[in-house]
């Protein structure tokens, strides 16, 4: 049928997610390796969102995943109390953090009315570091200490279930999420806001005559973009660290892998977030073991020479290579 | 009931005007042209009617309803559409996905589903003569392939008004002719109607125009039937400056 | 050391001198290739790393480590010009972008793997001046002459010399400076490099007036100030964007004194935060005139 073909390119990429998990689930010892894939993934897959469909830079994208872990820490801290809504308090965790995802994404689109290109991208900085150092400065939620709230986690759901929480439920929810992203992805690629984007992205004023209202289909990526980034901010990091502070979460840093991920994947392809992430996450873990602190230091000259040499990423080349054969239309 | 109707549209720029209270109207399906020399406010008048800037002055009326302050991208689903002067592809679609874009956000917009769209893209595609071309990346076209497009793309909107910017501009005298009778068919078989604006090449306004409208200095000069607004001395003045002196 | 409003002003407008020079090598680059420096606070940190191992290995005091930096300076900017940007002049916005981004993450991790993570100082006692409404450390004097010094330097070497004059002709139109006979190329290579050179020496600058805190991390911040710097005083105008470090650093300082007699807040943090909200503020303001072209 026609309709469902055009879901095919999602066939690689669900089946490199069931793959892993597989792996993870089966194999002893390789849990943690693949929950750090489907971190990767699953942010790539966010951020791909964001920067591919829009063709807007955030740099400080973090402030998604750092407001997702605000989230669910704020969430923890205040709710465990009440014993009685169990696995509500998770709920009220991730929505706490989507509500804190919206403020700002749609700050930033409001931004996207003033700004484009390197402007854009360094007051997404500007958001991130305003955000950080006001949470500190104002001393809210914790101020520079932030919040500990693993006791807070015990206390309501006991040893046993914590433990099973931050193992395994919390990773496998960013499988999830990374799947939902994957989907996401593509179902706008195929849909009137794929392309609406693609006309904003190549000639704005262009796309508006045309009768594109182009700030809403900006500020719908920014908010499926952000949203996304906030659920791996509350599952992975919200409920495993047990404490946040601003200085650990809002870390520019965490926007560089995700440009990495992206880059070495292939921007704007749907594919691509997959093969980056796993690239990344694979040399991530291997340098950790063979050189600790050492992986920026390795990636951003890496990141420079794909910049230079490679910008359309594996996927990318490989999409032009494979063009006019039966495998397209399964490479997105 | 005029399709379109400016009433003394004035727009500034600081301290410069641009557009000098000028009124029009144009009905259903009427064929217009507007002509002036360089700096004449031909396009900042176009910008007005699509929406890209805002009068200081005057009103813009659409089917009787006020479109002064109404954003750009809300236009087109009423019924207006647009080509640049120098074509505006989004140059990494296919030229397929361009003209789908028209039909998906003009006229029919909400009615139509993206596949749906893509086949009225095809059928426009094959009307203008770019059958061959529908999968091509459309920043690979030529410039006379690129201005075929935007037309497709204009028309995939299905508009009841179509704007037409320097549309001949650099092109053959005879495909200029082609071009002018390709959208007199359109346009007439689709009951749009066809406002170009052009600056020199008098062919494409003559074959096309049932009247024409002449701009000097931002205000209107003349509007007239096609033959006598061009063989208006005030406009022959304008356009080739006092005659010699013997 | 008393602090009164007037006091921290003055020291606000002292730094602001600081200020404004980095920005004017971000507006120079962005007036000559079109391109922004997302790296811009690094190479602040870098040169805040010269000064320090000047002094704290070779004795020498910060002034030496000006010219230092902007041989160094220009040195990293001739480099990363013809192996990165050269090639990206004609891509699109976002690959510039991210590959100045990565330089600066490259030159944290590199500066780090020198020096550690760890937060530096150093202490260059020069005596200080008093004034009736304040103290000021004279290394404080010395950062804004010579921020003063270096700018009016600029203003004359750019209107008077052959090649800063190629220069502003390539900032209005490159086409035009072309067909002049002027090198384009080698002026963008230039003037990547003098931006760069300048970046580094308001570097030594900066910890001439704020001896500690120096860590390879420490240039993100400086990026954000330089861009709402740049914002207040015109992207294309260096000169506007001195003047409008000066303006910056009066409403940071003032800002600080303010936040500090509010309680339960923490002033130094907040005043950081506040950049960020000044640029959300102009951007409400004007909202259209902000690239100044």
């Amino acid at each position: 049928m026609k309709k469902i073909s055009k879901y095919y390119p999602l066939i690689p990429v669900f089946a490199a997610y069931l793959v892993m998990f597989l792996i993870g689930f089966f194999i002893p010892g390789m849990w943690q390796m693949a929950a750090l894939l489907a971190f990767y993934c699953a942010l790539g897959q966010s951020w791909n969102i964001f920067m591919g469909m829009t063709g807007y830079v955030d740099f400080g994208y973090v402030t998604f995943i750092a407001l997702g872990t605000y989230g669910m820490s704020l969430g923890i801290t205040y709710f465990s109390q009440y014993e009685w809504l169990g696995i509500g308090i998770i709920v009220i965790g991730v929505v706490l953090a989507l509500v804190l995802a919206s403020l700002s994404a749609l700050l930033e689109a409001f931004i996207a009315l003033r700004l484009r290109g390197a402007y854009f991208a360094i007051a997404c900085i500007g958001i991130n570091e305003g955000l950080r150092y006001f949470i500190e400065g104002a001393k809210i939620w914790g101020g520079s200490e932030g919040l500990i709230y693993f006791g807070a986690l015990v206390q309501a759901f006991g040893r046993d279930t914590v433990n099973q929480l931050t193992t395994f439920w919390s990773d496998f929810s960013v499988f999830v999420i990374a799947a939902l992203a994957a989907f996401l992805n593509m179902h706008y690629m195929r849909s009137k806001i794929g392309y609406a984007l693609t006309a904003v992205r190549e000639d704005e004023d262009a796309a508006k005559v045309m009768g594109i209202n182009a700030n809403k289909y900006k500020t719908i990526a920014f908010l499926t973009s952000g949203w996304l980034g906030a659920s791996v901010g509350a599952m992975a990091w919200g409920l495993k660290l047990g404490h946040v502070y601003p200085g650990d979460v809002f870390v520019i840093h965490y926007t560089v892998e995700c440009i990495v991920v992206v880059l070495l994947g292939g921007a704007g392809t749907l594919l691509g977030p997959v093969v980056g992430g796993l690239i990344y996450a694979l040399s991530k873990y291997w340098l950790a073991v063979v050189m600790p602190g050492f992986q920026l230091l390795i990636f951003a000259p890496i990141i420079l020479v794909i910049i230079v040499m490679a910008p359309e990423g594996v996927v990318g080349l490989l999409k032009r290579k494979l063009k006019g054969t039966k495998l397209e239309m399964f490479i997105e | 009931m005029s399709l379109l109707r400016l009433e003394n549209v004035t727009k500034r720029f600081g301290g410069l005007v641009a557009v000098n209270g000028v009124s029009l109207e144009i009905d259903a399906g009427q064929f217009v042209g507007i002509v002036g020399p360089n700096g004449s406010g031909k396009t900042t008048l176009f910008n007005v009617i699509s929406g890209v800037y805002f009068p200081e002055q005057g009103r813009v009326i659409f089917e009787e309803n006020d479109i002064t302050r109404l954003p750009s991208y809300k236009r087109a689903p009423l019924g207006m559409g647009r080509t640049f002067q120098i074509p505006r592809p989004f140059s990494s679609a296919s030229v397929r996905e361009n003209v789908a874009v028209g039909a998906m956000f003009g006229t029919l917009s909400g009615k139509l589903s993206v596949d749906d769209s893509l086949e009225l893209a095809d059928a426009i595609i094959a009307r203008v003569g770019l059958k061959g071309y529908r999968d091509k990346q459309a920043g690979t076209l030529t410039p006379v392939e690129k201005k075929m497009m935007e037309i497709a793309r204009a028309l995939a909107m299905k508009p009841k008004l179509l704007l037409m910017d320097e549309a001949m501009a650099g092109m053959h005298p005879t495909d200029i002719d082609q071009m002018v009778a390709f959208i007199k068919m359109v346009a007439v078989e689709d009951k749009i109607a066809v406002v170009a604006m052009v600056e020199h090449i008098m062919r494409a306004v003559v074959g096309m125009a049932e009247k024409v409208i002449v701009l000097h200095q931002g205000a209107k000069l003349v509007d007239a039937p096609t033959k006598e607004a061009l063989g208006d001395p005030r406009v022959v003045e304008v356009y080739l400056g006092r005659p010699l002196k013997e | 050391m008393t602090f009164t409003l007037l006091g921290n002003l003055t020291h606000g407008l002292l730094l602001g001198g600081v200020y404004g020079l980095a920005t004017m090598g971000l507006s120079l680059i962005f007036g000559v290739i079109n391109v922004v420096n997302v790296g811009h606070g690094q190479f602040i940190m870098v040169g805040a790393f010269i000064t320090l191992t000047m002094f704290t290995l070779l004795g020498l005091s910060p002034v030496v480590a000006i010219p230092v930096a902007l041989i160094i300076g220009m040195a990293l900017g001739f480099f990363f010009f013809y192996t990165v940007i050269r090639r990206l002049i004609r891509a699109p916005e976002l690959t510039s972008l991210l590959a100045t981004f990565a330089m600066g993450i490259l030159l944290e991790e590199v500066a780090k793997l020198i020096f550690g993570a760890d937060f530096r100082g150093y202490n260059w006692a020069v005596g200080k001046i008093t004034l009736p409404i304040t103290t000021i450390p004279l290394s404080k004097v010395y950062a804004f002459l010579g921020s003063i010094a270096i700018a009016l330097f600029l203003y004359f070497w750019f209107s008077r010399t052959r090649i800063g004059t190629a220069i502003r002709a390539v900032i209005e139109d490159n086409e035009g400076a072309r067909v002049c006979g002027v090198n384009v190329g080698w002026i963008y290579a230039l003037s990547f490099a003098i931006g760069i050179g300048l970046t580094v020496m308001s570097g030594v600058l900066l910890t001439m007036f704020i001896p500690v805190g120096i860590n390879p991390y420490m240039g993100g911040v400086y990026t954000l100030k330089a861009f709402v710097i740049a914002v207040l005083g015109g992207l294309t105008s260096p000169y506007g964007a001195f003047f409008a470090g000066l303006i910056f650093g009066l409403i940071e300082n003032g800002a600080y004194t303010l936040f500090a007699l509010i309680p339960g807040v923490a002033p130094f943090p907040l005043t950081v935060s506040l950049a960020f909200w000044m640029l959300f503020f102009l951007l409400l303001v004007k909202p259209t005139g902000l690239l100044g072209k």
